[in-house]
């Protein structure tokens, strides 16, 4: 080892516990800009160089570092985002965060020629400014650079699995392989693309639903998972549930609803506009059959779902769907069970002198 | 009203024995504690010899569910008879628990 390396290498022995530190305040600082922006990310991670893997680099280029302050990636943090857009958007976030050392910043996604592809990551190389850390026993906590990855999770992949390929042979890789990984490389940032531009048209798909179920345009709106979930946002069983609840001053406990959606579609329904409708046309029947239920008991607790669950087995019944109906729409929220034929001749008998049951 | 909690393998199965109203709430709230600090396993409310529950029950129970969901634990409600059926399906909670 050259007198110059071993120089280095002391200086690092000296700095580890600043560099670990360093490595804590970093760790912190981005899990909590990525937390703040309610950004999903597929990984944060940070590492302090090896003193092993300092002394390779040496080796190799020890000449260009006149000393460790030259050495930018001594703490390497890297964050491996779902999506390419994230990319950018982390990158605007350190750029307000931290000082970037633009020279020696780099964007490998832009060097790449029109024809070719391979290793795509943005490298910022980072200080922290006083604004973000100020420790004046620590002044070099805003001196010493470090170096931020950023790269979606196929960048991540096609990068480790690149790494071990072209370290793990020890020999010269034939040009026919190296094309082939490379091709790999083009196909993901295919898929990469491809994966934002579907992320994008969901969310504005989603808007689209939102926007109308605001307007109560619902005919326009296909039944399904996520627009059955816009439309329960706007808690349209409410109304219904507190008339409910004021029958004996009743709390009303929050239970997910969505279970009902299969239900709707069991009794027909295409589009919200097909399940509002019949919200609408059995509220007043669901009310009756709840109170006629209800009345004569103390129960003073209900959970939200009562009013839908009510909703439903009034359209079964007024519909002929009778107690075989019935059976079928408890199978359907609590599965199969034959206590649930017991259950909707229950349902069924206490219904049977109510309005809605009438020539049924 | 007696509970009795047993450990069943990886479950603990609480039996109530009698009615579960609001008399009998504040002991039997006592008596399930330890089923709210049990992770990772599945909870058995076995109902097979209640014989009546009461919105105070129903309080109770829902206390062991999101606790136990908290934890990482399944609630299952087993052999409930058909006047607490009916219960759990006027409060609309049947489609709440998984009833066996």
């Amino acid at each position: 080892m050259d007198p110059h390396t071993e120089i280095i290498l002391a200086e690092y022995d000296r700095q580890l516990p600043f560099f670990r530190r360093l490595e804590r305040i970093v760790q912190i600082t981005l899990q909590d800009i990525l937390d703040s922006n309610g950004l999903a990310v597929t990984a944060v991670s940070t590492r302090v160089k090896t003193r092993e893997s300092l002394a390779g680099k040496l080796e190799l280029k020890g000449g260009k570092y006149h000393s460790i302050r030259d050495i930018t990636d001594i703490l390497g943090a890297r964050i491996v985002t779902l999506y390419t857009d994230d990319v950018d958007r982390i990158a605007a976030m350190a750029e307000q965060l931290f000082d970037i050392d633009w020279e020696n910043s780099v964007d490998k996604r832009r060097l790449h020629n029109t024809d070719s592809f391979g290793y795509n990551s943005l490298h910022y190389i980072c200080r922290l400014p006083k604004t973000l850390v100020d420790e004046p026993d620590w002044p070099q906590l805003n001196e010493v650079r470090f170096e931020l990855q950023l790269r979606t999770t196929l960048q991540h992949a096609w990068a480790s699995i690149n790494h071990d390929i072209g370290y793990k042979t020890g020999v010269e890789i034939p040009h026919i392989y190296i094309r082939q990984i490379n091709r790999l490389a083009g196909m993901l940032e295919m898929a990469d693309d491809e994966f934002s531009r579907i992320r994008t048209e969901i969310n504005n798909y989603r808007r689209r639903v939102q926007m109308l179920v605001q307007n109560g345009e619902l005919d326009d709106v296909q039944l399904d998972g996520d627009t059955f979930r816009s439309y329960l946002e706007a808690q349209p069983f409410g109304m219904l549930n507190h008339r409910i609840a004021a029958i004996n001053q009743a709390e009303i406990q929050e239970v997910p609803l969505n279970g009902y959606l299969r239900v709707f579609v069991a009794l027909g329904c295409k589009t919200l506009g097909d399940v509002d409708r019949m919200r609408a046309q059995y509220t007043e029947h669901a009310y009756t059959l709840a109170r006629h239920q209800l009345g004569n008991t103390d129960l003073d607790i209900l959970s939200s779902s009562v009013g839908i669950q009510n909703i439903c087995i009034v359209c079964i019944l007024a519909n002929g769907g009778g107690k075989i109906g019935l059976t079928r729409l408890f199978n359907a929220l609590n599965g199969e069970n034959p206590q649930n034929e017991l259950l909707a001749e229950m349902t069924y008998n206490q219904a049977l002198n109510l309005s809605f049951m009438q020539n049924k | 009203m007696k509970t009795e909690i047993v450990t069943d393998g990886n479950r603990l199965v609480a039996k109530f024995y009698g009615r579960l109203d609001t008399a009998a709430a504040v002991q039997t709230a006592e008596e399930v504690k330890p089923l709210l600090e049990a992770a990772n396993k599945e909870i058995v409310l076995d109902c097979s010899e209640l014989e009546y529950i009461s919105s105070s029950g129903l309080r109770i129970f829902l206390g062991i569910r999101k606790e136990a969901a908290n934890h990482g634990s399944n609630v299952v409600v087993r052999n409930i008879n058909a006047d607490i059926r009916q219960v759990f399906m006027m409060t609309g909670f049947i489609s709440f628990f998984e009833i066996q």
